[in-house]
């Protein structure tokens, strides 16, 4: 039991991603990760509300009604998620205006829903939470890559501290101004996705079409 | 025919089993660059002709030569006439004044070797950062190193504007290659042109060497911004206040990107693809149709404040990127549309989203790149429906 | 649940409990349950952390104050540091402070949208359509308690957003000590410089009226006739926000704005 649960907590680090595997929770991938300070209090945020979310869920599991089982999640999930954003204001505030709208899309990230009905709905509480942990820190994992490279070559710092001195503050290091676009951020996860599918080949979908071959003759 | 004899003493060890297999991508491409390929059409006998990708390759890069002859002329001529103005510096300058030939923007020959020492250090950047990726990826992937990369670098290096600095222009090529061509699979699978992809990635990461005032003319204390600029702040006809004609503008006498300033150059090169139909006139039309019917409804609006509306479509014509993305991108068959009716459609697009860009957005003056971009994108969806309704239309015919 | 009847359900919600998951009363039971609990503890936690916040959104707001009077210091407490300004409702059709509404809870932005204290602008250089007919002005005084610096809230469109910020002047109102904003959505690396503390730092000590009571001050790329004492160098490549920012100035700092009021403190009417 106890290595099967390493295993859940493990698993979704690169094996079963749910960002590079899944592309699950993409929005919010794109939108807070030019800073990296920014990129970890997501992931917090959101490896917490899918742990919880998943707890609480697999403790009702048996009593939740069918007819009403997303509307029972989206109630659990998004009432987590405002106490998350209230505390942030609370005792973070510099960061809450920073993620602004998009702690409150974590109701949305289709990680933490996902979670809920693939893993939560069938398995005890403990498991959910960990599966929940686990699931969060495989997106923080992809969250702060991103924002490493996004913040180091696109303000030339690392959490705010100057790494490469810029140009425009008397240094050598001209930064490069894409990679503060939530765009770049496309290319960063499609550049991840292809290279943890060349490490890991049993990840490659199978293609959808064949190439067909004429023989000359 | 001692190169010949080379080549062939050479090539076993290239071949499969040989020692230097893995490397005979690279063997290819030099022995193809030189000789006729030996490889000739084995499959579907009822398709004849002498057309290769190497000849349409080799084609495209003699139509951009009226190009290259202007951008090299111009860069100088621009180049001399701020000298005149700021003084000179630099290891250009100590080159042409060891050379006694000076900085007269009357004499052609000074113009064309000082334009040539700011496009042939871009150039050659361009060939050997965006060839090492090439041939990484054709060992790694075991295809031949196509001649297409050839007129990718070729268009990159025109678009570039003089003072780019040598690592961006890298930078840049190896974006386009990989991102814009590579990761869909090599040449004919790309569906973005893999020139402008490293031009817009250049745009968008380094704006500050790719816009405004002082990057266009390579002198330092220099800055003029480019016609399209000048227009979109005080309107088409400032530009005749600052000495720009419009014929100025169609020779290309004006501060712009490098290779993309003359209308005529460009045309010339049209010509000769026309003639050798590499370029498809439906694309062509598409475009001119998209952009002068724009630029009148436009003209017809009009507004009081953004005096780019009442800009007329033969200025919109020789500014900026437009003539020479007209012929050299939009025309390029791999990711443009591939259907006839598509092809009317795919130009229209793109002819309609320069002016929209150009006028309507406050932020980019020159939409030609991201007009094609954007054309390119949706060239495949545009295919999709016209292949459809041809469906769709038989269909009903054999009711 | 074959042995259903020897733990057999006790009491009301035990009832419910043990009722076939998909039954018509246990869905609605577990509907309600679930939302009364949720809403109970997303209203306590809202009603228990509300002063924080409220202390922490004001305490935003005053650290760019304290910012761009250029006596921000961060380990000092910031409410105690801001305890120097004096907050004042200033009417800016007649330059004078007025005693019809609590500067502690102005609120300059819902002001600028309600009719009554606004109006709409015909001539609006800066992008703001309705201007507020009262604004939220600070004053910081010296030790003999003569006014040191005013700071003025301004705000204007600039490329893509409207820039919302402060501009510090010293008493005689007519030298500029700062310029701050604190919420805009400019491109980064261009626009967005306008935050680049050595950008800012061209600010201090230029001058906005001439000799004469002309406004001259500029933010453009060349120096203007004026000279130097009245021009700001431009963002380099952010021609549009380098714009805006030059027309909110000369807005704000024009007779729809704070004409007035300037006069009035240069004269020593305040």
């Amino acid at each position: 039991m106890a290595h099967k649960r390493k295993e859940m907590l493990i698993d979704p680090l690169v094996d079963n991603n749910p960002i590079t595997l899944q592309v699950l929770g993409i929005c919010s991938a794109l939108a807070v990760t030019s800073s990296l300070k920014v990129a970890v209090v997501m992931a917090i945020a959101v490896t917490l509300v899918t742990a919880f979310s998943s707890m609480f869920i697999s403790m009702l599991r048996n009593h939740i009604p069918g007819s009403i089982r997303i509307i029972v999640q989206m109630v659990i999930i998004a009432s987590l998620v405002i106490l998350v954003d209230q505390m942030l204001k609370a005792y973070a505030f510099e960061i809450s205006k920073t993620l602004s709208v998009f702690v409150g899309l974590i109701i949305t990230n289709c990680i933490v829903m996902g979670r809920a009905e693939a893993f939560a709905m069938k398995n005890p509480p403990l498991d959910s939470f960990i599966d929940g942990i686990g699931n969060g820190l495989g997106y923080g994992l992809i969250l702060m890559l991103v924002g490493t490279i996004r913040e180091l070559f696109g303000s030339g710092s690392l959490f705010g501290v100057t790494i490469l001195e810029t140009v425009n503050n008397g240094g050598w290091y001209v930064p490069n101004g894409l990679l503060l676009l939530p765009p770049s951020a496309f290319f960063i996860i499609g550049l991840i996705i292809w290279a943890f599918r060349s490490w890991k080949t049993n990840q490659v979908e199978e293609r959808e079409y064949k190439i067909q071959t004429v023989e000359a003759h | 025919m001692g190169l010949r004899n080379f080549f062939d003493k050479i090539e076993p060890h290239f071949e499969k089993g040989g020692k230097w297999e893995k490397y005979f991508p690279m063997y290819e491409m030099v022995e193809s660059f030189l000789y006729t390929p030996k490889t000739v059409t084995t499959v579907a006998p009822h398709a004849r002709s002498y057309v290769d990708m190497k000849r349409i390759m080799t084609y495209v890069v003699i139509a951009t030569i009226p190009c290259i002859l202007m951008a090299l002329y111009n860069t100088g001529y621009q180049a001399n006439l701020a000298i005149a103005e700021f003084g000179s510096s630099g290891w250009r300058a100590s080159i042409i004044e060891g050379l006694g030939i000076g900085f007269n923007a009357a004499n052609p020959v000074a113009n064309m070797l000082h334009g040539l020492m700011y496009f042939l250090p871009i150039y050659i950047t361009t060939l050997v950062a965006g060839g090492v990726f090439e041939v990484i990826f054709a060992t790694v992937r075991k295809h031949e190193v196509n001649e297409g990369f050839l007129v990718s670098s070729m268009l990159y290096a025109l678009i570039m504007p003089a003072t780019t600095p040598l690592w961006q222009v890298a930078l840049g090529i190896i974006f386009g290659v990989v991102i814009g061509k590579e990761v869909f699979g090599g040449t004919g699978k790309n569906f973005l042109n893999p020139a402008l992809t490293g031009r817009a990635f250049l745009y968008f990461a380094y704006p500050a060497q790719m816009s405004g005032d002082s990057v266009w003319v390579p002198v330092d204390g220099f800055t003029g911004a480019t016609a399209l600029a000048v227009s979109a702040s005080n309107g088409v006809q400032h530009l005749a206040a600052m000495g720009m004609t419009w014929w100025d503008a169609f020779l290309g006498f004006i501060p712009g990107s490098m290779g993309e300033t003359s209308t005529v150059a460009a045309f010339l090169g049209l010509l000769f693809l026309l003639a050798t139909k590499i370029a498809n006139y439906r694309m062509v039309l598409g475009c001119l149709g998209g952009m002068i019917g724009f630029s009148l409804l436009l003209n017809w609006v009009g507004s009081d404040s953004n005096p780019m509306f009442a800009m007329p479509w033969y200025w919109h014509l020789v500014l900026g990127g437009y003539a020479f993305g007209l012929v050299f991108m939009v025309t390029e068959p791999v990711s443009g549309a591939h259907t006839n009716l598509g092809r009317y459609i795919y130009g229209a697009l793109i002819g309609f989203m320069v002016v929209m860009i150009r006028v309507i957005n406050p932020a980019f003056p020159e939409g030609m790149m991201l007009a094609i971009l954007f054309g390119n994108v949706f060239a495949p969806l545009i295919d999709y429906f016209v292949v459809q309704a041809n469906i769709k239309r038989r269909a009903r015919r054999n009711v | 649940m074959s042995d259903n009847n020897k733990n057999a359900p006790k009491g009301f919600i035990g009832r419910f409990l043990a009722l076939p998951t998909d039954s018509v009363p246990k869905t609605i039971f577990v509907a309600v349950a679930v939302c009364l609990v949720a809403s109970m503890i997303v209203s306590a936690a809202a009603v228990a952390l509300r002063p924080t916040q409220a202390v922490n959104a004001l305490k935003d707001k005053q650290i760019n104050i304290l910012q761009v009077a250029g006596i921000y210091d961060p380990s000092q407490d910031v409410l105690e540091a801001f305890a120097a300004f004096e907050p004042k409702v200033l009417e800016l059709a007649t330059g004078e402070f007025t005693d019809q509404f609590d500067p502690a809870s102005f609120d300059d932005r819902s002001a600028a949208d309600d009719p009554a204290t606004s109006v709409a602008l015909s001539d609006d250089p800066a992008g703001i359509v309705r201007q507020g007919k009262f604004v939220t002005v600070y004053l910081l005084r010296d030790e003999a308690g003569a006014i040191d610096k005013v700071i003025l809230p301004i705000h204007g469109y600039g490329l893509w957003s409207t820039l919302y910020g402060f501009i510090a002047l010293e008493e005689n109102g007519n030298d500029i000590f700062g310029l701050q904003f604190y919420e805009h959505a400019e491109t980064p690396g261009l626009g967005a410089e306008v935050d680049n503390p050595r950008w800012k730092a061209l600010w201090n000590g230029k001058k906005l009226v001439d000799d004469s009571g002309e406004l001259q001050i500029s933010v453009t790329k060349a120096v203007p006739p004026a000279g130097k004492d009245y021009h700001i160098d431009a963002l380099a490549g952010a021609t549009l926000t380098t714009a805006g920012v030059h027309n909110l100035v000369n807005f704000w700092m024009g007779e729809a704005g704070y004409r007035r009021f300037l006069e009035n403190l240069k004269a020593g009417n305040v």
